[in-house]
């Protein structure tokens, strides 16, 4: 029997606290569209994005409806296109992205992931195509997202690669200029890329996934950090174990929501469901911020001492709730830290509390890495390689995803600020310390190996 | 129901204390009656239960009333015990199980222009509690919408009915809130047999 305060509980995350089904994404496998020409290859690719995600927006709506739960994206996450990519040149690449970025409009979804390649053993002829043509495919495209998977904890790192990767996020900026560089903030570089995660702009469908699923991605960092307030003003010597208790609890709550909207959808899809994320993933909006809930806690200036454990506890804390919520958590499931999409993490910042080598250490514990971060726009490919690396060899030796999603802005320096709007937020360009000390050992490439760990079976 | 049983339904009202259903279940099994139905609850401090029993042998509803009357002397307690008629029951409202909620000032006009909406759209109440506090009434009403209307429309005009009133609304799918709130598989919820 339903009793009332719990009624009156959910309501008030609906519509207060700005609990909502962040995305619904379809993955969909696109490797049965290889055809003879890019040209047929093209349409069958648009042709199959549109008969399996035609409905997706409608039945999102529809239960939006009849659960009072706002769904805010609807998305699509395809299998790697750079499987559809061998034998083929540039050209046929921006075709292919551009056919991708047909259907997900006509879909009325508003991102659609998977111009993707891993590439943490080795670089097949198709992915290095795909990774020359991202400064085109995410200028002439609207909706196309793009991530590259450089490292795992079994295969080690590829440094080849992550240069790469590098060239490709200075060659993104700088077809962007007029836009400060906002192609790169539609390519992440991963280490250990999860094969379900429905958020963006990393979300593709991992070859192990079924040929079409629904994975859903919850956030409510708004949720959280009132469950802490009120905690807080009904004991206000509450310890931080009580605090993690309460966010487990609350965590609880925003997964089932998630995992019952992704059951319905893809229940009246037809389709198979898979998992849910539940991540606490801000928006620019005030009440809906990560930073926050460090504030709440205690951390009065985000990046103290004091700061990652703050992220670890919070971290912890969501994946336990999640996990007792839900046989089917997947994809990244923990606390993001988007500066840029994150009002009180961009201020801190702002402020220079906040620093690009504590956010490195928050991501050893955190779901994700260094996210939606702005840096001078003379920063140099090998720089960028080196912040990879590093992202990378913290994910690979805790065996746990890491993600560079990085924005060089043309023209801008320390100190500058930029403004993407929209859900991408706004920020200051933050110092990179010796940007290119490490170059001579960048430059001498290769493969870092796996750890000693890896070798388990 | 064989001939040699009676069915009543029986309503008890009274200021609440503690062992009224103590004495209301001891008159009935007294009379070797048999509770097979049940449902409780107290408002403002007065207490209020209806119950169906069967009885074997038959016994008269006066005689069942005075049995009650006994236990509860000396109150003003009020007694109804009518024949249970099988016939009685509602067809029931064929749809789905939803929340609404209402949350805002008190207005004395609000559950008239509440019920007379659901009423005009065959929208049956299965249950309803109204709570208030300093910042104002809660209301919450578990109600069957039927599969036939067109459920946005009908929380349009809801929320634009009570609206002028200041009072904020909602009408939403009880599996919201027994997701958030039960521990249970989320696909039993979807398949409409819970098992929390």
């Amino acid at each position: 029997m339903l009793r009332k305060n719990d009624i009156l509980r959910t309501v008030r995350m609906l519509q207060e606290e700005n609990l909502d089904v962040r995305t619904v994404t379809m993955g969909i496998n696109l490797n049965e569209c290889i055809r003879d020409s890019m040209a047929a290859t093209a349409d069958a690719v648009h042709a199959k994005i549109k008969s399996r995600a035609g409905n997706l927006v409608r039945i999102c709506d529809e239960l939006s409806t009849e659960y009072g739960i706002s769904i805010v994206n609807k998305r699509i996450a395809v299998s790697p296109a750079s499987i559809l990519l061998e034998r083929r040149n540039h050209e046929d690449a921006l075709q292919l992205a551009q056919a991708m970025d047909r259907a997900a409009e006509e879909s009325h979804v508003n991102l659609i992931g998977g111009f993707t390649a891993l590439v943490h053993k080795g670089i097949t002829p198709g992915e290095r195509i795909l990774i020359e043509s991202l400064p085109a495919v995410l200028t002439q495209t609207h909706r196309v997202c793009a991530s590259l998977n450089v490292a795992t904890t079994k295969a080690g790192i590829n440094v080849d690669a992550a240069h790469l990767a590098g060239q490709a996020i200075v060659q993104c900026a700088q077809a962007s200029r007029e836009q400060h560089g906002f192609a790169a903030a539609k390519l992440v570089v991963f280490a250990n890329i999860p094969e379900d995660n429905p958020f963006m702009a990393g979300a593709y469908l991992g070859i192990g996934e079924p040929e079409c699923v629904i994975n859903v991605g919850v956030s409510g960092p708004g949720v959280v950090k009132r469950a802490i307030d009120r905690l807080i003003e009904t004991h206000p010597d509450c310890t931080l174990d009580e605090i993690a208790e309460e966010v487990k609890h609350t965590a609880f709550r925003v997964t089932r929501t998630g995992e019952l909207i992704g059951r319905e959808v893809a229940r009246r899809l037809g389709v198979v469901f898979g998992v849910v994320d539940l991540s606490l993933a801000p928006t620019p909006r005030v009440g809906d911020s990560v930073g926050e809930i460090y504030h709440t806690m205690g951390i009065r200036n985000i990046g103290a001492p004091g700061t990652t454990a703050a992220v670890a506890l919070l971290n912890d804390a969501v994946k336990k709730g999640g996990s007792f919520a839900s046989s089917s958590v997947g994809g990244l499931s923990g606390a993001f830290i988007p500066v840029m999409e994150d009002h009180a993490l961009s201020k801190a910042v702002q402020e220079g509390t906040l620093t690009l080598e504590k956010l490195e250490a928050m991501t050893a514990v955190c779901s994700v890495g260094l996210d939606m971060i702005l840096v001078p726009g003379d920063t140099s490919a090998t720089a960028l390689c080196g912040i990879i690396l590093d992202e990378a060899a913290i994910g690979v030796i805790n065996r746990k995803t890491t993600g560079v999603r990085i924005i060089p802005v043309p023209g801008k320096a320390v100190g500058d600020f930029v403004d993407f709007g929209g859900l991408f937020g706004a920020g200051t360009i933050i110092h990179i310390n010796c940007p290119d000390g490490a170059a001579d050992f960048i430059m001498r490439g290769g493969h870092i190996p796996a750890p000693i760990h890896s070798l388990n079976n | 129901m064989s001939t040699n049983t009676a069915r009543y339904v029986i309503a008890v009202l009274l200021a609440d204390r503690v062992a009224i259903l103590k004495d209301i279940t001891a008159a009935i099994s007294d009379l070797c009656g048999s509770i097979d139905g049940i449902r409780q609850t107290v408002v403002n401090g007065y207490f209020t239960v209806s119950l169906t029993a069967v009885f074997t042998p038959p016994k008269s509803a006066e005689e069942i009333r005075q049995s009650l009357a006994i236990k509860f002397a000396g109150t003003d307690a009020s007694i109804v015990v009518m024949a249970h008629h099988p016939k009685a029951s509602r067809q029931p409202v064929r749809g789905d199980r939803y929340v609404l909620t209402i949350v805002g000032p008190s207005h004395p006009d609000l559950l008239k222009t509440v019920t007379a909406f659901l009423a005009e759209k065959g929208i049956n109440i299965e249950d309803w509690h109204l709570g208030s506090d300093s910042s104002g009434t809660s209301h919450i009403g578990e109600i069957t919408i039927p599969h036939h209307l067109d459920l946005k429309q009908i929380q349009d005009e809801f929320r634009q009915t009570l609206a002028p009133m200041g009072l904020r609304s909602c009408i939403q799918h009880e599996n919201i809130f027994r997701a958030t709130n039960e521990v249970c598989a989320i696909r039993t919820l979807l398949e409409g047999k819970s098992h929390a």
